[in-house]
Order: structure tokens, then sequence, then C-alpha cells
């Protein structure tokens, strides 16, 4: 055997060094934009029938022409959101890597559910710019910008892994600085104005957090899954090694429930469990976080009256119709009206003097709407498609090079899905509910900012470097040849 | 029924049906994508558990990846060395051929055991199986994912 001539001592390469290559080959990505195609008809379709809806209702006794029924509500909203879409699809061609093709339709569908949503509530309910609906598609807009700009540009994680505890002291200081200078909403300090935009720091907290335990995990797995302390016959996790990320929570913990944001405090905990289990694969982990959880809990009910009127609301809504438990027994009249189909976009919601019987509808409750209007199909098929993005992160963590980026996408991913579910199961009343956004659906800049920082970053850990992929076998070119003439 | 209430339930419908379209065709690729992850190779065919190591080398509790060919003794040349008197210089192999794993002792004076029964030859040996080399006695355990 002949050795290879490049490969010889008088030539020094070091081989954990990918050289990069600065020619960029646009790569044709037929399955995002197959997918795309389905979700650019099933908006308009959707954008149809809820301009139907809304002609007919408007038109009265006088029944409109059938062409000029059946138009989409506002060509303008759906015409803009859909080129972005494809716009991003031509870039995500053009940049010629090699990441996931089903993150972006998905995330699309969802977000143009949203916006078909918002179209149909009150615009006088929130937004600055013309409305609720376009308000919210100049959201929509940015994050597939950022979405884009984040699946070509992050070739690198060192500066997320590295810089670990900067990111975390960031987000800390952010929280820190809400509850200084926040605003109060509800009774809830969340929200931070900076000249004349107002923004939810814990919205981008929650990256910050994953970025850091993935950092911490990664770094110190062997520790945490080889050692332990024992107190009696209990095994407990290494305390010592565990001690920065349990004080990283506590922290972020401590001031969110000061600030009274419950479900980002749950969201925060919840994540921080799943990340342990998925590095170390202890299930005594999991069952001492979950006892945590219920004893920091009832501890929570004795100290704060709004953990109090949350559960008691939850356990019964009627005791207080009209007034505590309002929100929560419309919510779920609105999924009683809805039943199997629903009552079709635009149908649903009869408003009390022009505004929706649900106060957050757009922010806490945008499914008690769809759940009304598309009806238990349509629910389903929304969750599938959360479900969709949990398997594709997951599935970016199994075939990740490292730890750090199978932490970080598995983190990701799951942040997304237990926030949908908490959301989600509180407007279904199956645990208390905690003001929390639907991902790319509700109405709301940091939630959809944050959002697609999530999957933009996804996309970019999905990317496969070129000298990873297997060598073709040299059969390929028989057996294609040989599926040819068969 | 008006017709035109008609034709917006259909396109009501339709929208719902599209959801669903897009569901399917989602999945379509995520099942696709899986079947060809499930066809590569993977990296690593099996682990070997030490349980006991009355010498202390390897230490309890450590794993080795298996290869393909992975030889067990007491020689420095084996994938895998065990530091135990009763152990032989060159002891014993496990192969994986086609799906499964086999043992061969190679004429060892203290023999290998496995799940205590001493092995003559070949024999094949599962995941979950324990394996007595001399005083060291080690677990078979599938690959992690």
């Amino acid at each position: 055997m002949t050795p290879e001539p490049t490969s010889g001592v008088a030539v020094p390469r070091s081989p954990g060094v990918p050289i990069e290559r600065l020619t960029i080959r646009p790569r044709f990505r037929g399955r995002e934009l197959g997918l795309l195609l389905v979700v650019g008809l099933t908006i308009t379709v959707g954008s149809i029938s809820l301009g139907a809806t809304q002609r007919l209702a408007a038109a009265g006794d006088h029944a409109p022409a059938i062409t000029a029924l059946f138009a989409p509500a506002d060509l303008g909203l759906l015409a803009t959101y859909l080129a972005a879409l494809f716009a991003a699809h031509a870039l995500l061609v053009l940049s010629g890597r090699r990441t996931d093709q089903v993150i972006l339709p998905t995330v699309g569908l969802l977000g143009g559910i949203g916006l078909l949503l918002m179209e149909r509530l009150p615009q006088s309910l929130a937004g600055n710019l013309g409305g609720l609906a376009h308000t919210q598609l100049v959201w929509l807009l940015i994050g597939i910008a950022i979405l884009s700009a984040l699946a070509l540009a992050v070739r690198n994680d060192a500066w997320l892994r590295r810089y670990k505890y900067t990111w975390a002291a960031v987000g800390v200081g952010l929280l820190l600085f809400t509850f200084v200078f926040g605003r109060d909403v509800n009774g809830a300090r969340l929200s931070l104005a900076i000249g004349p935009v107002t923004g939810q720091p814990s919205e981008l907290l929650k990256v910050i957090l994953v970025v850091f335990f993935a950092g911490y995990l990664s770094e110190n797995r062997p520790l945490l899954v080889e050692e332990s302390t024992k107190l009696g016959p209990l095994r407990l996790p290494p305390l010592p090694y565990l001690a920065p990320m349990v004080a990283m929570l506590a922290i972020a913990l401590g001031i969110v429930v000061v600030e009274r944001d419950l479900g980002a405090a749950m969201l925060f905990f919840l994540v921080f469990l799943l990340l342990l289990y998925v590095a170390t694969t202890r299930v005594s982990y999991a069952v001492i976080g979950v006892a945590a959880f219920i004893a920091g809990g009832a501890v929570l009910y004795e100290l704060f009256g709004v953990v109090r009127d949350r559960v008691d609301i939850w356990l019964n809504p009627f005791s207080d119709a009209t007034g505590a438990g309002y929100q929560v027994i419309q919510a779920l009249h609105a999924f009683a009206r809805g039943g199997i189909l629903g009552t079709g976009f635009g149908n649903g919601l009869p408003t009390i003097a022009g505004r929706p019987p649900i106060p957050a509808l757009h922010t806490d409750f945008p499914l008690a709407a769809l759940g009304e209007e598309l009806g238990l199909v349509g629910i389903l098929a929304i969750l599938g498609l959360y479900l969709v993005l949990i398997e594709r992160g997951l599935r970016i963590a199994a075939s990740a090079q490292d730890e750090f980026r199978a932490l970080l996408a598995a983190g990701l991913s799951l942040v997304i899905g237990v926030q949908a579910f908490i959301i989600a199961a509180g407007n279904l009343k199956l645990i208390p509910l905690t003001g929390i956004t639907l991902p790319f659906i509700s109405y709301g800049g940091s939630s959809l900012l944050a959002n697609s920082v999530i999957a933009g970053l996804l996309l970019a850990l999905s990317d496969r470097p070129p000298e990873a992929r297997a060598p073709t076998p040299p059969r390929s070119r028989v057996s294609r040849l040989l599926r040819r003439s068969g | 029924m008006d017709p035109t209430v008609l034709a917006i339930w259909v396109v009501r419908l339709l929208f719902l049906g599209l959801l669903y379209a897009f569901l399917w065709a989602v999945v379509r690729v995520l099942v696709r994508d899986l079947r060809a992850a499930a066809r590569e190779p993977a990296t690593e065919l099996g682990r070997l558990v030490v349980l006991d190591s009355p010498s202390g080398e390897p230490p309890n509790g450590s794993a080795f990846r298996l290869d393909a060919v992975t030889t067990l003794g007491r020689d420095v040349n084996n994938a895998i060395v065990l530091e135990d008197d009763f152990v032989s210089a060159t002891h014993a192999a496990l192969t994986y051929r086609g799906r499964a794993w086999y043992l061969e002792d190679f004429a060892s004076t203290n023999g290998t055991f496995v799940n205590g029964h001493q092995v003559t030859g070949l024999v094949a040996v599962a995941f979950g199986d324990e394996l007595q080399v001399g005083q060291v006695r080690l677990r078979l355990e599938r690959p992690r994912a």
C-alpha cells in the first residue's frame, strides 16, 4: 500500500481543524420547497375561508357575488408573509448548507395560523403599527429574518459554549433590570420599555438558560454521572458539581417568582429537569426534581397570593365565575362551542361590546380561539406541529457531533415543547393557568423573536460539515444502474 | 341549505384537510429520515462493562467500546488488557459477526465463562450476558446511541 504523499510526517496537518471552504455552492432543498408549497396553499385557503365568512356576515341579506366572496381576507398581509417565507427558503438554498428542511415550513405554518387569528380578532386589541395583524406581521417578518440570519451565519458554537457564564450573567442582569425599571401589567412585572420598544426579557432568558445548562452539563457530565452524594440510603446527585446550575436556576426562579411570572418559572424548572435527565439518564434525578417541584409549589402556595388564586381557580373556576374564574370559564365555553370541526375561521367568538370575551385572547388564550374556530380536529393538528418540532430537535440532538451541540439542540426544542404544553394545558384547565405565550402563534414581539432565535439555532445546529458525511459506497452506482434497467 | 354557506363549509373543511396534508407530508419525511438513519452503521457495536476486577486494572465500573474484533488478555497487545494473575497472555476474543457477538476462548489456562458456564471453542453471547475471564467479571451491554 503506497502512503498518500500529503499525509506524510513531513507535512504536519492538524486533523481536528476543518479547512473552511470559501466557495458556496447552492444546494437544492426539495423537501423544504414541497412542504412550503403545502404551507402556502393551507394559509391561502385559511385566508379565503376567513374572508368569505367575514364578507358574508358584513353583507347581511344581500348575498354578494360568489367571486367577490371567495377571496383572501387581506391579500397584502398574506402575500407579504408568504413572500417572506419563500425568500427565507431561497436564502437557505443559496447558502448551500445541509440544514434541516422541516423546521422552516413547520414554523411557517404555525406563524401563518397565528397571523390568520390576529386578522380575525378585533384590530384594536393591541399593536401600534396599524392594528393587531399588521403589527404581528412586522414581528413575523423580523422573526423570519432572524431565523434565516442565524441559520446562515452560525457555523461555530464556541461563542456560545465558551462564554456560558457571561451569557448567564447577561440573562440575570436583564431580569434584574426588568425588576427595577419594568412596568406592571396585570400584577406581574414582566415587560421592559426601552424607548418605544417594550419587551419581555424572560422570553430571551429561556434561550440563555438553555445555552448555559448545555454548556455546563456537557463539560461536567462525567462527574454528574459517576459521582454521587450519599445521604443515608438515598443516592443524591453530586451536589458540589450541581451547585452552579442550581444557583443559576435559583436566581432565575427567584427573580421570576418575585416578578410573578409563574409560567416562565415553571418553564425554566421543567427544562432544567429534562436537560439534567437527558445529560445523565438518571431517573432518580427526575424523581427528586419532581418532588422538589411539588414541595416548591406547596411553599409558593402558602407564600404568594397569586399562586393561591391560580390554583383555587383551577380547582373550581365556577366559585367566582364573573371574577377570577371568568377567563378560564370562557375558554372552556369556547372549546365546547367549537366541538369537533369548529365553527370555521371568523365565525366564532361573538364579541361583547366590541371586545372578545377572553381578555388576553391574543397572547395567553390563542388556543381557546383556535379551538372554537377550528375545533378538536384543528387543535390536534396544531399540537401535532409542535410534536414535529420536538422530534426534529431531538433528532438533531441525536446526530450532533458533540455533547454541547446535542444538549443545546435537545434543550432548545424542549423549551418550545414544554412552553406549548404549559399554555395549552392551562387553557384546557388541565393544569393551573399561567400566563405564557403559545410559541409562534401568540401575539407579541418578544415571544416571536425568542422563538425565532431558537428555530434559527436549531437550523444552524442541524448542519453537518461535508467531511462528517459517510463516504458513498461504490456499490451505490451499481445498484442505481440495476434499478434503472430493472 | 344555502349554496354559499355550503361552499364556505367546503373551504373550511379544505383548510382542516390541508393542515393534515402538511402533517402527513412531514411525517413521511421524518419516517424516511429515521429509516435512513437506521441503515447507517452504528459507530459503536457494543460495550463491555467491568463488574468486578480484584486487581483494580481495569477499574470497577469502567466501560470499553467494542470494535468488531476485540481481544482480551494480560498481554499489552490485546485490545482490552486485564491485569489479573489468572488471565492468560492471549486469553479470549469477542467478535461481531453479522448481527451477533461471539466469544472464543484461546485455550486459556483458567478458562472463560459465560453466565457461569465454561466456554469451549466459539459461543454466541447476547447483550446482558456476564463474562468471567480469570477473576475479572464483565458484562456485555448494547451500544449507546
